[in-house]
């Protein structure tokens, strides 16, 4: 009877240690809410936030959270359709160039300092590194917190590259023109239809990675004062021909109407021997192709720099901030902030399971990230790295963009008609701003 | 007198039952379709952002006139125009070359009927996404094309070129489509009395002279309200114009009307364009509307 009742209270003990973990909401006691959380699929990271919630339920009983996932290619619309009929979730997330919309139309609420136990933005501002508040900044607060902040590196398959004659460890590309040249040597065709790639781009993220190719060359997408669109026309010329080059129409070497790379390189069936992405693409490929993860057959080294490249510069980075609904009920507001810190106050979960790098001093410096397999190279990117563009216009500007260089690409467009077009509408989306 | 009062009474007693019967099928279409009509025609006027919370600003004529001198939308224009003439003439030959069978068959009618019918009742996205799989250029598509004309490894580029992309949706929207037309003609051909038919049998007619000289000339007002179908129908195709350029294929040579009041509202976010550009496709619609119901009118004469 005696160990029974020792269990019973272990168990009732370790129960309420896990309960206690997750703070309560000051004023909750005697009401109830419902907080709304809409998020973008991530299987590594739904079921991971979901568990948090259960417990941050479980130590707030008026507190219910819907938790909601979309596919990340749908979550804009889903949340500017509901926001435009003022129907937001109390939580949400986007992509930054994206989420700048409903920041800047004062759909946003700022941080409740106090409710997540600091004293003021500066003392949030110290927790993480450097610049990474800046972008949900305005005036003196903030408005979001970071889920994560992701620059792109590249993904090697060194075994491809083996069976092509290659040394991975030597050979591996440091310029644009290594890039084009490997793929040529490694790409295999059945006729005109490639059936391995040595390389291709990522569609979803050109604004990360070929706008940084226009920079290491002078140009800019937009100029520092946020007027002009297009500086640089040689870099931009030099930029889309080389794509034009890659593509169908030239040397034929990727095209975004094959199997999106990444995926294809997690697979590890021959398909694509590079691929871009960020630090959460290793938990990907350990969930999808474990014995892949754990060969030493890949490695990631840094953003490829052109020859003559003019300055050094890195894949832009992007991010999602979790945001709060400034039209939900106060209490909720505060409720979801304190869920907020709770949840991402669990970095070091996140950096396991889901490969998500929330840039917190703690984080970036704890033996877990170091321990990640490459995060060096991802650091060193990163330290060199600026945000993607962000402006009232952004997403309208990384829509002409994409649209620009696939028709380059794909079409088989001049470089200078496109770019002229690409100049003319980005230019009208601007104007259209002021 | 009173008899007159009594009518009228009546009549009015009537007429209260006949309102309170349409008023649900009124106040749907008031809450679904005429106040979205209206509001699209107030916010045309006005510079209405999609999040902003600012009242927006009346700007009278403004968005009309950015609309109308943009390329941009002369060039969805000339999209959703290619595309409906393209699709035009296959819809409706196959539809009516399907219907003409099925109806002349006996035995498993019911059969072809639903076996041609089921594209039209899988969601549009699944059907793009399907196409987008077998116009991979190491799909299906080229696969099939490259098999029978013996041309192998020749990528005829689906959704890279700006003809064959163009193609391709139509490819997508006749396969989705023609199964619906072909029930709508199968329905017209039934309705052909049959003592026509049996008349022109025992007049010596053969199968050729009843399709070209009975079915066709008595299956005209089908014909008419099949081809106005097609066109509405073509002027609101979205979805595989949409999915197609998520997965990569170029934006301008697919760029239809509805796309670009779609990327107007939500990437551009400007709410006062996009509902030019709804209202002109509206306006297209309704005339269009207009013949199909004097169409379908003339049917009912028949």
């Amino acid at each position: 009877m005696k160990r029974i009742l020792t269990v019973l209270l272990l168990v009732s003990l370790a129960a309420s240690a896990a309960v206690a973990q997750a703070p309560t909401v000051p004023g909750i006691k005697g009401k109830s809410i419902e907080i709304n959380f809409w998020t973008h699929d991530d299987a590594n990271r739904n079921p991971m936030e979901k568990e948090l919630i259960a417990e941050f339920m479980a130590a707030n009983p008026g507190v219910t959270v819907n938790y909601s996932s979309y596919p990340s290619g749908k979550i804009f619309e889903k949340l500017t359709t509901a926001f435009a009929a003022n129907q937001g979730p109390s939580i949400f997330n986007v992509a930054i160039g994206n989420a700048v919309s409903f920041l800047d139309n004062g759909r946003v609420a700022p941080v409740d300092y106090k409710a997540i136990g600091l004293r003021n933005a500066a003392a949030l501002e110290g927790l993480y590194l450097p610049g990474m508040l800046s972008a949900v900044k305005r005036d003196k607060d903030i408005y979001g917190l970071p889920l994560e902040l992701t620059n792109m590196c590249l993904y090697v398959n060194k075994k491809m590259f083996r069976e092509a004659g290659l040394d991975p460890d030597k050979d591996y590309p440091r310029t644009w023109e290594d890039v084009m040249a490997l793929s040529e040597k490694i790409v295999q065709r059945d006729g005109q239809i490639i059936t391995r790639r040595g390389f291709d781009f990522r569609t979803d993220a050109y604004p990360n990675t070929f706008i940084p190719m226009v920079e290491q060359l002078g140009g800019e997408y937009v100029s520092k004062d946020g007027k002009t669109a297009i500086i640089g026309d040689e870099a931009w010329i030099k930029a889309l021909q080389f794509m034009k080059d890659f593509g169908p129409t030239g040397k034929n070497l990727g095209a975004p109407t094959y199997t999106a790379a990444r995926t294809a390189f997690d697979k590890n069936k021959g398909e694509v021997a590079m691929s871009f992405s960020g630090l959460y693409q290793e938990a990907r490929m350990k969930n999808t192709n474990p014995d892949f993860y754990n060969s030493k057959d890949w490695m990631v080294v840094p953003f490829p720099q052109w020859k003559d490249a003019k300055k050094r510069v890195t894949a832009n980075y992007s991010g999602h901030y979790y945001m709060v609904n400034v039209q939900s009920d106060k209490l909720v507001q505060k409720a979801s902030w304190v869920l907020l810190n709770y949840m991402l106050g669990h970095g070091e979960r996140y950096l396991e399971k889901v490969a998500v790098v929330q840039p917190t001093k703690k984080l970036t410096q704890s033996a877990t990230y170091r321990a990640m397999p490459y995060s060096d190279v991802f650091t060193k990117d990163f330290d060199a790295a600026k945000i993607v563009y962000i402006g009232p216009a952004s997403s309208r500007l990384s829509s002409l963009l994409k649209a620009a260089i696939e028709s380059v690409e794909v079409g088989g467009e001049d470089p200078r008609v496109a770019l002229e077009k690409l100049r003319k509408a980005a230019q009208a989306a601007l104007d259209d701003v002021e | 007198m009173t008899t007159v009062r009594k009518k009228r009474s009546l009549e009015a007693r009537r007429n209260s039952w006949g309102w309170f019967f349409v008023a649900p099928g009124i106040l749907f279409f008031s809450t679904f379709s005429l106040y979205p009509i209206c509001n699209a025609l107030w916010t045309s006027f006005h510079n209405k952002k999609l999040l902003s919370l600012k009242p927006p600003k009346f700007i009278g004529l403004q968005n009309y006139a950015k609309v109308l001198s943009s390329p941009d939308f002369w060039n969805s224009v000339r999209a959703s125009a290619t595309f409906c003439l393209g699709v035009f003439l296959p819809i409706f030959i196959a539809s009516l070359l399907f219907g003409v069978l099925i109806a002349s068959r006996t035995r498993g009618r019911r059969f072809y009927q639903l076996a041609l019918y089921s594209p039209a009742i899988l969601s549009s996205v699944v059907t793009a996404s399907v196409w987008a799989i077998m116009f991979d250029p190491r799909g299906l598509a080229n696969q099939l094309v490259n098999g029978l004309m013996g041309t192998p490894g020749i990528d005829r580029r689906w959704l890279a070129d700006s003809t064959m992309v163009q193609i391709s949706t139509m490819l997508v929207y006749i396969w989705k489509t023609v199964g619906y037309y072909t029930i709508l003609f199968v329905t017209g051909i039934g309705k052909i009395p049959a003592s026509v038919i049996e008349a022109s049998i025992i007049d010596g007619a053969n199968p050729w002279q009843r399709l070209t000289r009975i079915t066709m000339p008595l299956l005209k007002p089908t014909m008419a309200l099949v081809s106005v179908m097609i066109f509405i129908g073509s002027l609101k195709t979205f979805s595989t114009q949409y999915l197609f350029t998520q997965r990569g294929a170029p934006l301008e040579p697919i760029n239809v009307l509805t796309l670009n009041i779609y990327n107007t509202a939500l990437y551009e976010q400007n709410l006062g364009r996009a509902s030019v550009m709804s209202l002109l496709l509206f306006a297209t619609l309704l005339v269009l509307s207009g013949i199909q119901v004097k169409a379908a009118g003339s049917g009912e004469d028949m």
